[in-house]
């Protein structure tokens, strides 16, 4: 089912200043696809996911799920949250202390008054797919974290919605186990025929399970594009410095050729991956630390191609993350581990022009 | 430092032995005797005679009746307002902090007799007030029957078992009741089968405890009770050792050893489902506010409601003996009323040679025994949460076993144990009993004060060579100074208002206010008891002010 939400308003007030939890949002959300919210603690993406699922009221606009207006400021219609009929896991999994995991999960379908046979298979057939057979009778308290956190996607599923919600599920998960349920849950959902909307903070997470992300800033979307488009193809600066480490230069758009952009730096001047923006535009050029050549050194009479002296290395084992000082400017890059530089070597490095970003505000 | 601490852990295990075990030997040792002074003589007549009694019986009746309704009126009340208070968009919250703190400053008894005044069925204000209204013959209310006694106990313990109940439903992980609601599950839905059942830990400790007051009570049961001859327990315990042509402390011990043994196991239980309840801890979220439920129509009428229980509880009490303590004689308040009104009741008081001594052997009683209580509950706390041996896991059962001791129970025991020594009929008897019997209220504000100080602190401390007495001295009391305040005004409080123990144990000389006051309500001196009792009202607001100024003004940090 598709979501549909348009002109959502939500205002906080406190000690006097106003917070714009979500700033006119207009976004529509593909059914049966994964889609994220990504950003930064207090960007609103958790209230917009409570919108959806009915825990908080919006102050203006329209949600709607599928063909049903669920909340309309206008029109004056609130579907409560116990009759939107969608299933969500929450950030701290929410496994009723005080029943065994059966009863967990068979909750949804009690309150439905679905025959209790019938609920036994679901509940039966739904543990299975989270691989959680013959936990029927374990106290919910007696789980770990892991374990708790698929009785809560069982719980999710087992009613089969069209819809189902994420507050970021994994965050409380150590980072060997967040890996995997990753995998596990992409592979889950594309399964199904299910829309997800998923909530995070953290970029890898929303780059390795959505099929669209939407990148959302003080109550605002920002961008919405696949996890390609929105690491290699960001359109604003703070989308492409949030989804991954980038070296940021203020640029001056300087002419506009057959396929490239080229503009000046206070380096010099760069050829960058086209972007149509106006000669005398004030852009920001992004460049990621992984694209930084140094194989490709040679001559410094090369378009995009700098002379510095080797800053940092830090050995973190893939890689070495170094600064390299060009005149004032310390670029990150990443470096081939078996690298025979030292810091204080002389180094001369180029950037493709396809990795040259132009990014605006 | 470590035979330090071994040794000071086994002089506090007999100290507290001695205060808490004793009497309850003696209490034993002395329901198997003759009487009082034929001490150890063993015979098993006081148990036959007590337990083939029929009226025993029926006494028996009314303590369960009186004690699981009155449980049952507090805790049901506490969840009710506790719900408001986190769950709904009430207006006024400042209001649940009063209920459940500033009753602490009414004695029990004087709660007690207020109620008298305002619903006893010859001229009780209200009843006069409603008789008058609707010109009827008789009273429509009657204060001194059961059903009376179980409304102004439920309310007394009302504050604790809202002190119970109310942070477990502030803390309680707000995403689990979302989550029902998600699931399909609506408001009542949700509250019945998600925050009832997680909260049923809270919800049966607080009974548990209530249940175990009400057993204790004794202000209750012998301001409302006996007039209409409605006997439980306590009160029959000191019918036995106050009439009657001699005072037959065996046979009070023999009833007394029923009563502790049921305390002593529903204690030990709220023990167990206190512990127990950690296992409902879930994973804490990040503190998103929880979802409030706005009440639309019944906002107000519940708002009025509130008002309602907090005037029954903490105003009414006051505003009545205030004006007892003006009016002649019992009427209704009228232009005529107040054109009476009179300073006699409080010249009278205060030239009461009695009254007068009582007021002194309560502040001594009040701000020694405190002191005393606190500086040993320090000692016991430090060795309960820092020293982890198996001699301080004895001393932490023993601190709790108090808890359960019903006053006037523990006092029977200590009876049999004072009249052998020369502490008898002195103000040191008091003070003992006082301390053995409330030591748990000091102890435990001071226990959560000690979790809190990292042990690394001491460590460094004695590192920096420090001797154990002088780590405790500089570093350990400083830090403790809030939970010594709490501890301290817990206690003095308490103190103060002592009632159940000190029927017992006082004797001509050695009264107490709460005793005094007792004595004019049997004398049906309301007007002297009023003044005397908005005296004490008015010192333990005093002591409590004072506590928090002084517990301010030695804050390590002020922030």
């Amino acid at each position: 089912m598709e979501i549909q939400i348009r002109g959502l308003k939500k205002y906080y007030y406190s000690e006097g200043k106003t917070i714009k939890a979500l700033d006119d949002v207009n976004l529509t959300i593909p059914a049966n696809r994964i889609f994220t919210l990504l950003g930064p603690s207090g960007c609103g993406k958790t209230t917009l996911l409570r919108s959806i699922v009915g825990l908080e009221t919006p102050d203006e606009g329209e949600i709607t799920i599928g063909d049903t207006v669920v909340w309309s400021s206008e029109r004056n219609i609130f579907v409560p949250t116990e009759k939107r009929g969608l299933g969500m896991v929450f950030q701290t999994y929410a496994i009723w202390p005080h029943m065994n995991v059966f009863n967990n999960v068979a909750y949804p379908l009690q309150n439905q008054g679905m025959p209790k046979a019938e609920i036994e298979e679901r509940v039966r057939e739904t543990l299975s797919f989270v691989q959680l057979e013959g936990f029927e009778k374990r106290p919910a308290t007696k789980l770990s974290g892991g374990q708790q956190q698929r009785v809560a996607l069982a719980r999710a599923l087992v009613a089969k919605p069209k819809v189902i919600l994420f507050d970021e599920p994994l965050s409380n998960l150590d980072a060997k186990l967040r890996e995997e349920t990753r995998k596990e849950l992409r592979s889950f959902l594309t399964e199904l025929e299910i829309t997800a909307v998923y909530v995070t903070h953290d970029r890898v997470e929303a780059l390795s399970l959505s099929d669209t992300i939407g990148v959302m800033r003080a109550g605002k979307i920002v961008e919405i594009g696949a996890p390609k488009k929105i690491y290699f193809n960001a359109e604003h600066q703070f989308v492409a410095d949030f989804i991954g480490r980038s070296n940021l230069i203020p640029a001056k758009v300087k002419e506009q050729k057959e396929s490239f952009t080229v503009v000046e730096t206070s380096l010099g001047e760069f050829v960058c991956k086209e972007r149509d923006y106006p000669v005398g535009s004030e852009l920001t050029l992004c460049i990621r630390p992984e694209f930084i050549d140094l194989a490709l050194g040679g001559d410094a009479q090369q378009k995009n191609t700098l002379t510095g002296e080797m800053a940092t290395m830090v050995f973190v084992g893939e890689v070495y993350e170094s600064e390299i000082r060009v005149g004032d400017v310390l670029f990150m890059a990443k470096v081939d581990p078996e690298t025979t530089l030292e810091v204080g070597d002389a180094v001369t490095f180029s950037v493709k022009p396809e990795h040259c970003l132009l990014v605006s505000e | 430092m470590v035979r330090k601490q071994t040794k000071l852990t086994y002089l506090l295990i007999v100290i507290l032995a001695l205060l808490t075990l004793s009497p309850v030997v003696m209490l034993v040792i002395g329901s198997f005797s003759k009487g009082l002074n034929t001490f150890g003589d063993f015979t098993v007549a006081k148990y036959v005679s007590v337990y083939t009694d029929p009226g025993f019986y029926a006494v028996l009746g009314n303590t369960l009746v009186f004690v699981l309704f009155s449980a049952l009126f507090s805790t049901v009340l506490a969840l009710f307002l506790a719900y408001l208070n986190n769950r709904t968009n009430i207006p006024g919250k400042f209001m649940f902090r009063v209920i459940s703190v500033v009753p602490m400053m009414i004695p029990h008894v004087l709660f007690a007799v207020s109620w008298a005044l305002l619903l006893n069925p010859s001229n009780g204000i209200l009843n006069l007030l409603v008789m008058n209204i609707f010109k009827l013959e008789s009273a429509p209310f009657n204060i001194y029957t059961i059903r009376g006694m179980i409304m102004v106990e439920g309310l007394l313990d009302l504050p604790i078992a809202y002190l119970i109940i109310a942070p477990a439903m502030a803390s309680f992980d707000i995403s689990l009741e979302e989550s029902s609601r998600v699931f399909g599950a609506g408001n009542m839905k949700t509250l019945f089968r998600i925050t009832l059942p997680v909260l049923r830990p809270a919800i049966l400790a607080a009974f548990i405890l209530c249940v175990v007051r009400c057993l204790a009570s004794f202000a209750v049961p012998s301001v409302l009770g006996m007039p209409g001859r409605t006997y439980v327990l306590a009160t029959y315990i000191y019918r036995t050792v106050t009439t009657g042509f001699i005072a037959d402390y065996g046979k009070a011990a023999a009833v007394g050893m029923s009563i502790l043994v049921l305390s002593i196991s529903l204690i030990y239980l709220y023990r167990y489902m206190t512990r127990s309840s950690e296992k409902y801890v879930t994973v804490s979220s990040r503190g998103f506010k929880p979802v409030v439920i706005t009440l639309k129509k019944a906002r107000i009428p519940l708002f009025v409601l509130l008002l309602i229980f907090s005037f029954m509880l903490i105003m009414l009490p006051i505003l009545v003996l205030l004006y007892t303590s003006f009016v002649p004689y019992s009427m209704v308040p009228s232009m005529k009323a107040f054109s009476t009104m009179t300073l006699d009741h409080w010249k009278n008081v205060l030239h009461d040679p009695v009254s007068l001594s009582s007021l002194k052997n309560s502040l001594f009683l009040c701000l020694v025994g405190a002191s005393l209580g606190t500086v040993l509950s320090i000692f016991i706390s430090y060795v309960i949460v820092k020293v982890k041996t198996k001699a301080s896991g004895i001393l932490e059962s023993l601190s709790f076993l108090s808890f359960s001791f019903p006053g006037i129970v523990i006092g029977i025991g200590f009876m049999w144990f004072f009249v052998r020594t020369p502490l008898y009929s002195t103000i040191w008897a008091l003070l003992i009993g006082y301390i053995a019997t409330y030591l748990p209220y000091g102890i435990r504000p001071m226990t959560s004060a000690f979790i809190q100080i990292h042990s690394h602190l001491e460590e460094s401390s004695t590192v920096c060579g420090a001797s154990f007495l002088t780590t405790i001295r500089r570093i350990v009391a400083p830090l403790l100074v809030p939970g010594i305040v709490s501890g301290w005004i817990l206690m003095a409080t308490m103190f103060f208002r002592e009632l159940s123990l000190s029927v017992v144990l006082s004797r001509p000389g050695t009264e107490t206010m709460a005793v005094q006051i007792l004595k004019f309500s049997d004398d049906g001196l309301w007007g002297r008891l009023s003044a005397l009792g908005i005296i004490m009202i008015g010192i333990s607001v005093l002591l409590v002010v004072a506590a928090n100024l002084v517990g301010n003004h030695f804050k390590p940090v002020t922030d």
